[in-house]
């Protein structure tokens, strides 16, 4: 046994990894439950999936879900990576800390109240809420987040790359697009994930802005436990699970490769250096 | 400060040696801002420059020739970095204006300007291969993809980078992407190539050869470049000419002989290579000499080209190697001190005595050992003379 591993810190990371995932362990056991009873075991089934396919309503939702996600996490991405550019690139001019404080104050903003102001402004203004109330309501709260990953990203690359790119005689969209763009592509990237994770599993916000037929999969599965918690839940909880494990093992392996990659391409050219 | 300074005499020789050979006419020397009937490619005419309350670049009037190894000298913060980076646009000067080939630039962005840079972090595209690095400006004015791969394998062959032409910056060393930035710069033939800090990363084995690589591509591309640099000694290597700034301000714009020679200031004359110095008053002048009652009781017989009056307070400055050093008195010497060696720097070919005199001023001479041995003719402790003619001191009045 490594002697950097004493009993403690053992039974520490066993309590701490079982206080967290245990209940997860169980709730993907039980998705497999042959009966009708959640908290009864009686033997492997999978028959909760294929209800599950049948229930249009959990299905409605999830596409509401995605659509939603897809667009918002887009569009903040795109607003987002424009903030922080600003915030980065444009120096000091008047009214910045008022523009950074009004981008972040939304981390930090409890979520009934965004959602609360933001149902107060639709209603104020006579927007049908539905689809693209939910969206809009994401896009403010998740362009924070993606405004933050671009900035970390911006804030330590070297300027003098875009100087350059101008000084070459690129425009500055030019330098955008060829320059700037390519090399911070990968905060670019995970801002996008970041947004649509968020506004996959957001519930207070959507709850707010919903309308009628505009039912997110974080909605439906709360007014569903409300009633009772049934296997079907179990069903696409472990999904939801499974696909955010794939997407973070996914993203996990990319980030290595591309490590080992230049890793190895470095020591091949100090090889050849000599 | 020693072991760097001691080249500087050679340094100074080697490049004014230079200058010949690169112009057309050998007789007259490279020498285009003494001649009245040329126009300068670069005039800045008054420019300052303010951050806030600091005054980083302070009225400089300055003027650059075309096919000039131009350098601006000066410590950091001494305002050099921001005059040419208003040169490359990315500052715009608080007053004055910026004329490139007759044209004033002013106000034009830097993607309009027809001078390159090449940056002292390289600036190199971390995606783009080396030839796309190189070949980045050319496909920004949409040259033909032929052309652009003739000039990119050009500026490659120049500086010997063909065998990296698929490689990321990231997978070259210091000194191959040192070359890409410069490849990079030049690939557009730019009628100005301005460097900043080029060679500050390197190590000073590589840094010396790379002095003599961007002397060669400036001569064989015929190309204007201004160096930035905080380094002396690469400086007077590289340079026609030497602009001198402190604090904002232009102190001192010659050749690197010149300034070696004949420094305006204290300031220069201690920047540029080792020098002694004896603070003092005119006491009289006559016969083309002038003497000088130094602080500490010494008389001093010298030459001055600066026009001096009786009782002005003046600096006598002497370089290390015009300085005599000898056991015996010196018979018929006009400036001679007595006084006692308390450190000997031997640097193989020369050797810096550190003599105090009895005042207690210490003063360095430097000698050639020519002599094959390695017992040393002076040593420490020695009592010592020091002299020197009256041609060898400069006289300084600030």
């Amino acid at each position: 046994m490594n002697k950097n591993f004493s009993w403690f810190n053992l039974t520490s990371i066993t309590f701490g990894f079982a206080f967290l995932y245990i209940p997860i362990l169980l709730l993907v056991i039980f998705s497999f439950n042959e009966s009708k009873l959640v908290t009864v075991w009686a033997g492997w089934s999978t028959k909760w999936y294929s209800a599950l396919l049948e229930n249009q309503a959990l299905k409605d939702a999830a596409w509401v879900t995605i659509r939603v996600g897809l667009v918002s996490a887009t569009v903040s991405t795109v607003l987002g990576t424009l903030a922080a550019i600003t915030l980065v690139r444009m120096g000091r001019f008047p009214g910045r800390t008022l523009f950074s404080g009004m981008i972040f104050a939304p981390l930090v903003m409890p979520e009934v109240i965004i959602g609360l102001s933001l149902l107060l402004l639709f209603v104020a203004m006579g927007f049908d809420r539905g689809f693209w109330t939910i969206t809009m309501a994401h896009i403010t709260f998740t362009m924070c987040y993606a405004a933050v990953v671009v900035q970390a990203r911006l804030q330590d690359f070297d300027k003098s790359v875009e100087e350059a790119a101008m000084d070459l005689g690129a425009t500055p969209i030019n330098t955008f697009f060829q320059v700037t763009l390519p090399i911070i592509a990968p905060s670019v990237i995970s801002a996008w994930l970041l947004s649509f994770t968020l506004s996959l599993d957001d519930l207070v916000i959507s709850s707010f802005a919903t309308g009628p037929g505009a039912t997110t999969l974080p909605m439906k599965i709360y007014s569903q436990v409300r009633l009772g918690v049934t296997p079907e839940i179990n069903a696409i909880s472990t999904i939801l699970i499974g696909i955010v494990t794939i997407g973070l093992l996914l993203a996990a392996y990319v980030t290595k490769r591309q490590t080992e990659r230049s890793e190895r391409e470095r020591r091949k050219a100090f090889g050849a250096a000599g | 400060m020693g072991v760097v300074t001691a080249r500087d005499p050679q340094a100074s020789n080697a490049s004014s040696q230079r200058a010949g050979p690169r112009t057309a006419a050998p007789q007259s020397g490279f020498a285009p801002w003494k001649n009245p009937s040329l126009s300068p490619i670069v005039r800045f005419e008054g420019i300052t420059k303010r951050f806030d309350d600091f005054v980083a670049v302070n009225d400089v009037t300055l003027d650059i020739y075309e096919k000039e190894f131009f350098a601006l000298l000066g410590p950091s913060g001494c305002g050099k970095s921001t005059l040419l980076r208003m040169l490359a646009g990315f500052e715009r000067p608080t007053q004055g204006k910026t004329i490139v080939a007759g044209q004033d630039i002013t106000d034009l962005p830097p993607y309009q300007r027809p001078v390159n840079m090449m940056f002292q972090s390289y600036a190199l595209f971390p995606h783009m291969t080396v030839e796309g690095n190189i070949g980045f400006g050319l496909r920004q004015e949409g040259m033909p993809k032929n052309l652009i791969a003739e000039r990119v394998d050009e500026a490659m062959g120049m500086l010997e980078l063909r065998q990296f032409a698929k490689r990321k910056p990231n997978q070259l060393s210091g000194g191959q992407q040192q070359r890409v930035a410069l490849a990079r710069a030049i690939a557009k033939k730019p009628r100005i190539v301005l460097l900043d800090e080029p060679l500050g990363a390197l190590d000073k084995k590589l840094r010396q050869q790379a002095q003599f690589e961007l002397m060669r591509i400036q001569e064989t591309t015929g190309t204007t470049f201004i160096i930035v640099t905080h380094d002396q000694e690469e400086a007077m290597t590289v340079a026609s000419r030497i602009a001198v700034m402190e604090k904002g301000v232009l102190v001192q714009v010659a050749t690197p002989g010149d300034i070696y020679e004949n420094p305006k200031t204290r300031y220069i004359a201690g920047f540029i290579g080792d020098v002694n110095v004896f603070e003092g008053t005119v006491s009289a002048i006559g016969d083309g000499c002038i003497e000088i009652s130094a602080k500490d009781g010494y008389q001093f017989k010298t030459r001055s080209s600066e026009p001096v009056s009786v009782g002005q307070q003046v600096w006598l400055a002497l370089r290390p190697e015009k300085i005599r050093i000898a056991h015996e008195q010196p018979a018929s010497a006009v400036n001679a001190i007595p006084g006692k060696v308390e450190d000997i720097g031997y640097l193989g070919s020369i050797s810096h005595y550190h003599v105090r005199t009895a005042p207690g001023e210490r003063i360095t001479a430097l000698r050639a050992n020519a002599a094959h041995t390695v017992e040393r003719p002076i040593s420490w402790e020695d009592g010592v003379w020091l002299d020197w003619p009256v041609d060898a001191g400069v006289v300084l009045t600030g």
